[in-house]
């Protein structure tokens, strides 16, 4: 039994403890989830290749968001057809603002979960099928006997609400 | 449509290549709009990855009543039609939020016995009568006061707020927050202006004194009497009260320390002893080593000593085991493991810990497991439901990778909302020649079960494995996050499957009080 950790349980350990951010700074600038999910999977496996060039002495997510940033182009050649992707200007503009703005973004989901506890029942039973259970558009209009658009509405508004919601929470703090 | 809904109909992938462009368009050319974009978006991911809207089995936060008719815009006759078919559709039953009629709860005992259901210290107690034969016992109402009951004493707790005192000594605390915290006593009620004071109960006649701070007695529904620091006041002269009657809680707590220390005493002579157990495999006591330069050696115990089988702690945290004086270690993050390689092959296998879980919050809960799940390797854990879950691989050279073959057990769900967060003992035997899987839950058989796919005589064997999680993942991999919620303080796995009493045995060994 070594005494220190080998280095794959040490990028297990990061990637566990980042796996988050790295998912956030990915869909940020490919917003569906699969696709996000895939990227973040050619990340991790980028990052298990050239874990050997790894500082320890520096933080890791700067690190490892130069790869996820690479696989989201990679990504984006190989579904370069799809109208549905943002062109590499605003990637970049979006990749390199949002590192400037990442501490707000983290602060703002710490006051997200407070905001999410003051929904009311019915927004968290939505939040509940929509995001814990993962129900399909389909079951969802079943389930509340809504068409599409109104269901499609009353989730832009939640989530309009929520952001509201930590809004108002940070200029209470001072933090806005 | 505006950059909100652009947005929002972009995350939901309800957005055509026209408005896409649209977007596209809005974010090239404006910074607000891009940070706009950038914490919408950021929301969704997070919502996606984690809803905080609990959804665990075990804390759940969720409507209690059907949804309300705003749900359902118009009752036409196709509505009705969908809503039938929602009425009788169970699969995603709406999970009601976890309520709790408590009003105060049994913080501390010393040697205490009760009559009827006997509380432990922790405990949620509900409006009722607490007997308490001997002992003391030390509630602490959820309103802030704190009653501190020396047996033989009958308490009927009445809400966080009102309690009546039928017999016995009892002293109170009522913080500044508690203020009008009141107590019935035969022949008066005793209304607290937050103080300290101290009722005598005996024969149906009342005696209370005042330590510090203000308490109006109602002596009838007429009189009241306004009692100052020091002032006693008994309802019939025969009663008397002296202060130096009463214990105070500073006294209690040294006595709750002693008896701390003499159980971990009492403990550690007894490990002493079980650690030459020759049917150890492996003994953790999970003591902290102060000259550990690395502070991640978990040390196996065994008599005779076999450093192979010392364990790593990974991530894990040292904090506080069963008694102040025993170290644990915590496992918290989805990194934090204790990585093990037990060598040898065996024929039969008890597995038995000290563990406090805070939360069953994942669909497998690590206790201990292989790193893969080859044949002969056995898997430890703790199911969502609370129910102790243990399984054995054994695949037929010839089938299908596919195919299930591992033989399961799980126990009756044990974890519930009024285990966590305490010290319990579990055990699991399995022996492979009648096949009998046993698991424990404080000492109790809690499941005992023959799988239907054993087969006498298949060895059992380890290897690398981790106490608290689940496995090295293999090369590009997602793996499945496992790790406990809670500390462990002992581990111990044995080449033989203990008896029940032998399990038992272990238990009231090791109990913290």
């Amino acid at each position: 039994m070594p005494d220190s950790p080998t280095s794959t349980e040490t990028l297990v350990l990061l990637l566990t403890q980042h796996q988050e951010p790295l998912f956030r700074y990915i869909f940020s600038l490919v917003p569906r989830e699969a696709d996000a999910r895939d990227i973040l999977q050619e990340t991790s496996l980028a990052l298990y290749r050239k874990f050997a060039e790894y500082d320890p002495a520096r933080p890791f997510l700067p690190w490892a968001y130069r790869f996820a940033y690479l696989q989201v182009q990679k990504h984006r050649e190989k579904s370069a057809r799809s109208p549905l992707l943002f062109s590499e200007d605003v990637m970049d503009l979006l990749a390199s603002e949002r590192t400037h703005i990442e501490p707000r973004l983290d602060e703002r989901l710490r006051l997200l979960d407070a905001c999410l506890q003051k929904l009311t029942a019915q927004d968290q039973e939505l939040v509940t099928s929509r995001y814990a259970l993962r129900q399909s558009v389909e079951e969802m209009m079943t389930r509340y006997a809504l068409s599409r658009r109104t269901l499609f509405r009353n989730l832009e508004l939640l989530r309009q609400r929520l952001h509201e919601c930590v809004t108002r929470h940070l200029q209470s703090e001072g933090l806005a | 449509m505006n950059l909100d809904s652009l947005i929002h109909a972009e995350i939901d992938g309800e957005i055509t290549p026209e408005q896409h462009a649209q977007l596209e368009a809005q974010l090239r050319s404006d910074w607000q709009a891009r940070q706009r974009y950038l914490e919408l978006v950021d929301q969704h991911a997070r919502l996606l990855q984690q809803p905080a809207v609990n959804t665990g089995r075990l804390q759940s936060a969720a409507p209690k009543k059907s949804p309300p008719l705003r749900w359902w815009p118009s009752l036409t006759a196709a509505a009705a039609a969908v809503a039938c078919t929602f009425i009788f559709w169970p699969k995603h039953p709406i999970e009601t939020e976890a309520t709790s009629n408590g009003v105060a709860m049994l913080s501390q005992t010393m040697d205490a016995t009760f009559t009827g259901t006997a509380p432990r210290s922790g405990d949620t107690l509900k409006p009722g009568t607490i007997r308490l034969t001997q002992g003391l016992a030390q509630i602490e109402f959820f309103s802030g006061a704190t009653a501190l009951i020396e047996g033989a004493a009958e308490i009927e707790i009445l809400s966080a707020w009102e309690a009546r005192c039928l017999s016995g000594r009892v002293r109170v605390h009522v913080p500044p927050a508690a203020k009008g915290f009141l107590i019935h006593a035969p022949g008066m009620k005793l209304e607290d202006l937050g103080t300290e004071f101290a009722l005598n109960v005996k024969d149906n006649t009342s005696a209370v004194h005042v330590f510090e701070g203000e308490v109006i007695a109602h002596t009838d529904a007429q009189t009241s009497a306004s009692l100052k620091q020091g002032m006693s006041l008994s309802s019939l002269k025969t009663t008397a009260v002296s202060p130096q009657d009463f214990l105070s809680i500073s006294e209690l707590h040294s006595l709750v320390q002693k008896r701390d220390t003499q159980r971990f005493d009492q403990w550690q002579q007894w490990s002493l002893e079980t650690r030459k157990d020759p049917r150890l495999i492996a003994y953790y006591t999970f003591k902290h080593w102060e000259d550990d330069r690395w502070d991640r050696l978990i040390k196996n115990f065994t008599e005779p000593r076999r450093p192979s089988r010392a364990g790593g702690a990974v991530g894990a945290s040292w904090t506080q085991g069963r008694w102040q004086k025993k170290e644990a270690l915590e496992f918290k993050r989805p990194g934090d493991r204790v990585r093990l390689n037990l060598d040898g092959t065996y024929h039969a296998l008890t597995f038995a810990c000290w563990v406090k879980v805070d939360s069953v919050d994942k669909k497998y809960n690590s206790l201990l497991l292989t790193d893969g799940y080859d044949n002969g390797e056995p898997h430890w854990q703790i199911y969502e439901d609370g129910s102790l879950m243990f399984s054995i691989m054994y695949r037929p050279a010839e089938a299908a990778r596919s195919a299930r073959h591992n033989q399961m057990y799980y126990s009756r769900p044990v974890f519930t909302a009024d285990s966590l967060g305490r010290w319990h003992h579990l055990a699991v035997t399995y022996d492979n020649t009648s096949g009998t899987v046993s698991q424990y839950f404080d000492g109790q058989e809690v499941g005992r079960e023959i799988s239907k796919l054993h087969q006498p005589a298949r060895d059992i064997v380890f290897g690398p494995c981790e106490i608290g999680n689940w496995g090295l993942p293999t090369q590009g991999h997602q793996f499945p996050i496992r790790n406990l919620n809670g500390a462990i303080d002992e581990f111990a796995i044995y080449s033989a499957a203990l008896n029940a009493s032998e399990v038992r045995n272990l238990y009231d060994h090791g109990k913290p009080e």
